[in-house]
This record gives C-alpha cells, structure tokens and sequence, in this order.
C-alpha cells in the first residue's frame, strides 16, 4: 500500500500562485485505481511529485508497503523509487528533448545500473515495451520534436513501466491527448495492472474520466484531515457496479473494483 | 496517432544523420559566411603546414638584404635584419592563433566550472560565487590583462602569461550563462523524471545538464578567440606579451612601427593584415551561428 | 446579414524538403447563414489547418487548391491586401485562451473600441454597438470599460473577447478549439456561451477535437480524419449513431461509453495510402477498402459518410 499521512505543503509556485497542501490522506492499495479529482491549481501535481518522492513534504509522511520515506529528491534510495513512478502532464517538456524516444524508455535502467548488457536483450526489451505502449520500431528512433505529444506520452508510460513499479501516479496522463490516444494510454496501464497488480492513482480534472475508469474517486479539497472524530461514510458506485466506499475526514480508501 | 505538426516540423531531418545535417546547413550559409569559411580554412591549413612550407630560423639574418621591399624572393620583404617576412608572418599567425585558441579554451573552462558550481550548488555558495564573478566582470578586459601579464610575467613566460590574461578576463560572461541555463534546466519535468528513474547526480550533470550546455559553451569559445587574438597582438605589441624574438604578429606589428620612418611599410601592413583576417573570418562565422542560435542566449554572448 | 460560406474541393499541401506533406485533401463544407458548423478531429486530422486556410494564417510555403466562397465572393483569387480586407470585416476569431489575446497593460474600453472602430464603425457607432453587445452578453460597457484584463474572471474574459469578436457583425464567427487548456468542468459553460453566439444569427464554425463539447452543440458536424473529411450530417445523428465506422469507433473511445481504444495508429501525412486511410484499422473492413479511396456516399438522416458500406445503396 502507497499511503500519504497528513501532507502539508505550501509554496509559490512561478506564476506567483499560493500553492497548498493541507493536512491530505490518502490510501491506495496493490491492484486498485483511484481518481483524485480537483480544479486546476488545488494541488494535485504537488501531491502526486511529494508522493513520487520527488519533493520534500513540509510535514506528514509518505509509506510505501510500510516503508517510511525518509529521503527525498536526487538522495532517495533506488529501490524505493523504482516501487513509484510518476507520468507527467505535459509529456513534451517531460522528455530530454536531446535523447530518441528508444533511449529515454531505456534511460531509468541506465541511470539505474540495471541495463541489460547485450545490445539485442535492450532491444527486445524496448521492443517488448514499444509495442505494449503502441509505439512502432521507427518512432523509437525518432527525437521528441518528430513526433506528436500522444506517441511522446506513450514512451513515457512505457519509461515509467520500464522498472516495473508497484504504484502507478497519473499526473493528468491524457488531458492533452485526444480520446483514443487516451483510450490506448489507459487500456495499458489497465493491462499492467491485471498482470502485477499494480496500484494506480489517476489524477485528472475530468470527472467523467475518473468516474468511469477508477474504482473510487475522491476530490482533493475534501482530502485535508480537519477533525479526525468525523467519519461520515459515503457510498459511491462506480461504472463497473462495485461498490466502494469513501471516507470523509480520514483517510480515503480505494478498494478493487 | 499521426505525427502531425512533428511531421510539417522536421520532415527532412528523421533519421539524418549529423554529418549530412551539417552539409544541408552549409547550403544554406549567405555568401559573406562562405567567403569567411574558405579564408579561414585556407588560412588554418597554411598555418598549419608553416613548419613544411616555410621553416623559420630565428637566426637567418642576412645583413646584405636589410629592409628590402616585397619582391620575388622574399615575398613580404624582408625586415630591420634582414628576416623574410613571410616566414615571420606565417609563423606568427601560427604562434598567434595558437596563443589565442588556448586562450580562449581557458576561459571557456575556467567559465563553464564556476557557472556549474553556482548553478548546481544554490544557495551561499551561489551568491559568493556570483558575487566573485561580478568583480571580475567590471574590470576592463584590456587593463586588467595588462596588470596579469605584469604580476605572471616573469613566472609563466610570455605565452603563459597571454594565455592567463585572456583566460582571467573573459570567464565571466560565459559562467553567467552556464549557471543561468543550468538553474533553468533543473526546473524542467524532464530532469524530475530522469530523477526519478534513479538518476544520480553525476548521471544527470554527464547524461542531461553537459549536452545541453555544449551548443552555448562552444560558441563562446568561439566567440572568443578573436578577442583573444587581438588582446595577444596588443600585449606583444607593447612588449607585455611573447619576447621580441618569437615571431608573435603583435611582435612583428612592434618592429614595423619603428621601421615605419625607414621607410618599411611592409613589416607593418602584413601582419596587420593577418590579424585583421582571423579575427574577422571568424567573428563571421560565429556571429552566423549565434544568430540562428537559441533567442535567449544572444544577448548574453555580446562579449 | 449573413452570407453562405462554400469550400469546395479544397486542398492544403505544405512544400517541405521531403516533398508535400497533404494536410487536408479535397474537403467541401458549406456553412449556411446562421448556421453552426462543429469541425472535429483528433490531432493530425487537418482541422487546425482548415481554420487557419479560412483566417489566412497559414505560412507562405503552402500549396493551395480549390474554392473557398464568402457570398459568392471567391476568397482565394483575391490578392492579398484585399483579402485580409474582406477576412477581416467578415471572419472574426474567437481565439483560445482570451487573457493572452487581450492586452495587459490597457484598459478594456480601449480595446473594445479599437477593435469596433477597425471593423469600420465610428466612435459613436461603435459605443453604442458595444454597449448592446456586451448587455446582451450580460456585462456592462462602464463597468468593463475602465477595467484591465486581470480584474475579470475568466468567465467574464471570455465575453469580452466574444464581444471584441461580434462588435462588427462579421458574416462568420470560428471559435478555434474554445475548450483547451480549461478544466472539464467548464464544458457546460463553454457550449452555454457559443450557444448564445449562435443564437445572435451569426454562421459559426466551431474547430475542435473535444467530443464532449461537441456533444453539448446542435448544428451539423462534420469528421476529419488524416486530412479528409470523413463524415458530414447533423450533430445530434453523429452522437447518436455515426455512419463512418472512424466515428463510431472514436465514441467508443470515450471513457463514459466503453473507453475502448482503436488498435493502430492514424496514417502519416506525409505517407498517404490510395485507398481508404482508415481500412488498417477498420473492424469493418473488405477487399474493396483497400483499393480506392471512397466518395462520400449518402448514409441514413441526412449524413455523407466516406465509407464503401454506404456506396452500395
């Protein structure tokens, strides 16, 4: 379980905007999908790098598989970043824009010291990927600027896949992508998870999204921990027809579906 | 999906390699920046090959053909002692070229360290290292060399010296650079991401931040060694520079000044020419390249 | 007073240093006084370069044929300081984000009418215009007028970039993707206010590839796909039931239906098959699709679908 104990964070962010982060909880389990909703600017994308451990909380904590995340940024441990991987929003500025699509997929083994060393073994594990994510033999070799942002954000679930996680975070994953690039991104991951049991939060503006595709949805203004004493239980259905609950003022759970 | 816009945008450029980029570029180069290449290249491979063509002996003074005017067998003329002058000339442009490239390396190096210690370190050791730079930003490149070459002199030989001077007075606009770059570019989601698939430090500075460094770094490098050419024939011009005997152009610049009364016009015009030449040849070409350079950059780069 | 605007036959080639790259082959719509025409298409699909071949903002390097008639007025044969004349009196444009199209720096008043006075109305005329446009967009000219850009909401932005766009009666209005970079609770508000546009009497076309916006207009609607029109007919028959098995397989794509993606990917357009481009990827497809390029045949409800299913009838 990916667990986030009363976060706090707050800062300006370059546009000058107040950012925060207030005392928020949440819970996601192996193999289940939840959605974390919210308006542009509420603080989703921080919560998703603090949980990526990417950036520092100004206070709470972070547990993966009830490992206390002590270390942040640039010093985390390798073997716990492998368990979490983040895609970003914008895939065009999340790529180096010097490397070919092939090389950024296999970059996090590279940087982790895990690339297999014959040439063919990369290249049918980048095949393998490839075609997992939709992308063809020729568009690996092409640099970001050849091609268009939904092949680029393939490679990037494919990169993030790459060192097989246990979490899954999905920061706006397809809001720039048109519907059936979003519709192929999604199935992938959907694939992944039947296969390891991966646990995904997906986090999107798009309601309608979050409510058709993951278990249970929770909005991120709703998440900060006021009085712990209140628990009011609120049952939500999800398109799949599983029931699945959603606790207000604790932690939010998100059951399978 | 379709590769839209990425189609219209690079269409030529799939698969391409570097050295065919480079010929398609070169097609593309106005007249000026062609002239300007071939020069410089003549010029360079001259240089060169000088030991081959013409090798120079310090010594083969001919007190028989004291300034003699340019004629068949000494094609510059000949000068106060009765040197050839081409000889002089080509091997100063080597020696001075020579001079002016190491130069500008050192600069270039020297910038490039203290924009990346800033730029990665933040914090104190930013603003102490900023604040260090901005000294040596506001000295006047000219007379501050001069005060180097008097202090290093008589340590580091001539050539040593130049090359100090140079180096010491043209760091700080590059460093500025570098570290604003590298400040920017550690902002960017890409570098989170490689961060987050276990890139260490080091891993990001050689496999992230150096690469894209490499296009602004050149250029100043480039950028540089005309000035590096002119401050190296200033210095032996007065004398601060390489000693009276070497065949420096600033040296031989010196000598046709004084032999300017007696008449010898020539030991002034050709080195002069030469000087004129390689700065200029190259301020083409750089100036070329910096303009179809990243926006940002340009302004910086006005060294 | 509106007038029809006919495109006909109209291709756009980039010229680039692999050759021509087809942005958009051989489309014909015609938009009708006071109608609402919905342009939709994923990326790639030449909607984009549709809109800007009809505001004139396509680079010099392009190939252009075919007929593209405001009024009977051929647009294309007119030269260009003539023609910007005419885009410009005629067409306005409802860009994408309004605070970045509004100058920071003046008041609004002085903009608005800037922006009436170079539609060609005089300063009296133009307050007045203005006053009643933007009463009919629910804001007041005073209040509007002495304000920046930052002061109003971005709700309130959005009008007065409508205003700015409506102020000189323009025979067409084009809202160019209306929804990007808002969050999807904004759906609704968006379809509300192209909606009232519509309702004024003035022709819009609307470019987009958010479905959901498009399912919240009437009109009629019609499909693009690797640079051709691929179906045409009301909006309401396209949500309903596509004709054009690319539209019904881009429905199913939408994560409230059954988020099922189409296997493949969109052809390139710089590499353009002769037959029909979506056969490689068509659940329905037979010998016939992989030899020509279909017509658009009549379909059911008053739709044209570029599709062989529809040829036999």
């Amino acid at each position: 379980m990916l667990s986030a104990e009363a976060i706090t964070k707050s800062f300006r962010a370059a546009t000058g905007r107040l950012v925060a982060i207030d005392r928020v909880s949440l819970e996601l389990e192996c193999g289940a999908r939840l959605g974390l909703v919210g308006p542009s600017g509420s603080g989703k994308s921080t919560l998703a790098q603090i949980m990526a451990m990417l950036l520092a909380p100004d206070g709470g904590a972070v547990r993966i598989d009830g490992d206390r995340v002590d270390v942040w940024g640039v010093r985390c441990t390798r073997e716990l970043r492998h368990r979490v991987q983040l895609v970003f929003q914008a895939p065009r500025v999340a790529v180096d824009p010097r490397l070919r699509l092939g090389e950024a997929i296999l970059e996090p083994l590279a940087a982790s010291a895990i690339m297999p060393a014959g040439a063919d073994e990369r290249a049918e594990l980048l095949q393998t990927w490839a075609a997992r994510v939709g992308l063809t033999r020729d568009l690996l070799e092409r640099f970001p600027h050849e091609v268009s942002e939904g092949q680029l954000q393939r490679a990037c679930l494919a990169r993030a896949l790459v060192v097989r996680p246990r979490y899954l975070i999905c920061d706006e994953l397809s809001s720039m992508l048109d519907v059936s690039t979003q519709a192929a991104l999604l199935e992938t991951v959907a694939a992944i998870q039947a296969e390891r049991e991966l646990g995904v939060l997906l986090i999107t503006h798009d309601r309608v999204l979050a409510d058709a595709w993951c278990g249970a949805v929770a909005d991120i203004r709703e998440l900060s921990t006021r009085d712990e004493a209140e628990a009011v239980a609120v049952a939500t259905q999800s398109r799949s027809g599983a029931l699945n609950v959603l606790l207000r003022g604790g932690l939010r759970r998100a059951t399978r579906p | 999906m379709s590769a839209s816009s990425g189609a219209l945008r690079s269409s030529l450029n799939i698969g391409a390699r570097r050295s065919q980029r480079l010929a398609q570029a070169m097609q593309r180069w106005p007249v000026s920046v062609r002239v300007a290449a071939g020069v410089l290249g003549v010029l360079v491979v001259v240089a060169l090959l000088a030991n081959v063509i013409v090798p120079l002996d310090d010594t083969a003074v001919d007190l028989d053909r004291v300034l003699d005017g340019p004629s068949a067998a000494h094609l510059m003329g000949t000068d106060e002692v009765g040197r050839d002058l081409f000889a002089r000339v080509l091997h100063g442009f080597r020696i001075s070229l020579t001079i002016a490239v190491l130069a500008a390396l050192a600069a270039v190096i020297v910038g490039t360290v203290v924009g990346v210690l800033a730029g990665t370190m933040g914090g104190k050791v930013d603003a102490l290292v900023m604040r260090v730079t901005d000294v040596f930003a506001s000295q006047n490149h000219f007379l501050f060399g001069i005060l180097l070459l008097v202090l290093f002199r008589p340590a580091l030989g001539g050539a040593g010296a130049v090359m100090l001077a140079v180096g010491l007075t043209h760091w700080p606009s590059l460093a500025r650079i570098v570290r604003r770059e590298l400040m920017s570019l550690r902002e960017r989601p890409f570098v989170s991401a490689a961060i987050g698939g276990g890139a260490s430090r080091w891993r990001l500075a050689r496999r992230h931040y150096l690469p894209h460094l490499m296009p602004a770094v050149g250029l100043a490098f480039v950028l540089t060694v005309p000035h590096a050419v002119f401050h190296e024939s200033a210095y032996s011009f007065l004398g601060l520079g390489l000693p009276a005997h070497e065949a420096s152009l600033g040296n031989i610049l010196a000598d046709g000044q004084r032999s300017l009364l007696a008449g010898g016009w020539w030991i002034a015009l050709f080195p002069g020419l030469a000087i004129l030449t390689a700065a200029m040849t190259i301020s083409t070409l750089a100036e070329y390249w910096r303009e179809h350079l990243h926006p940002r950059w340009r302004s910086e780069l006005e060294l | 007073m509106t007038s029809l605007l006919e495109v006909e036959d109209l291709s756009v080639g980039f010229r680039t240093r692999r050759g021509v790259v087809e942005a958009l082959s051989h489309a014909s719509v015609t938009i009708r006084p006071g109608e609402l025409l919905l342009v939709v298409g994923e990326s790639g699909s030449g909607k984009t370069v549709l809109a800007h071949m009809l505001l004139a903002l396509l680079p010099r390097n392009v190939d252009v044929s075919g007929s593209v008639r405001l009024g009977g007025q051929e647009l294309l044969a007119l030269p260009p300081a003539e023609l910007r004349r005419v885009r410009g009196r005629r067409m306005a444009l409802i860009p994408q984000s309004p605070a970045s199209s509004l100058n920071p720096v003046r008041k609004l008043g002085g903009q608005l009418l800037e922006a009436a006075r170079a539609r060609g109305l005089s300063e009296k005329q133009a307050r007045t215009r203005l006053r009643e446009l933007l009463a009919e967009l629910g804001l007041d000219l005073e209040f509007i007028g002495g304000r920046y850009v930052h002061q109003l909401s971005g709700g309130m932005q959005q009008r007065v970039v409508n205003a700015m766009a409506l102020v000189g009666e323009p025979d067409i209005v084009i809202a160019d993707e209306p929804t990007s970079g808002l969050d999807a609770d904004l759906v609704d508000a968006t379809a509300a206010q192209l909606r009232e546009i519509s309702a004024r009497g003035e022709s819009l076309l609307v470019i987009t590839h958010d479905l959901r916006l498009a399912e919240r207009l009437a009109g009629r609607l019609a499909l693009l796909y690797a640079s051709r029109i691929v179906e045409v007919g009301p909006t309401m028959s396209f949500f309903a039931g596509p004709a054009h098995p690319y539209g019904r397989e881009l429905l199913r794509a939408l994560p409230e239906r059954e988020g099922k993606s189409i296997p493949g990917l969109a052809p390139e357009l710089t590499a353009l098959p002769g037959h029909c481009a979506f056969a490689d990827r068509c659940p329905d497809r037979f010998d016939r699709c992989g030899e020509s390029i279909p017509d658009l045949y009549p379909a059911p409800d008053g739709v044209l679908a570029r599709c062989f299913v529809h040829a036999e009838r």
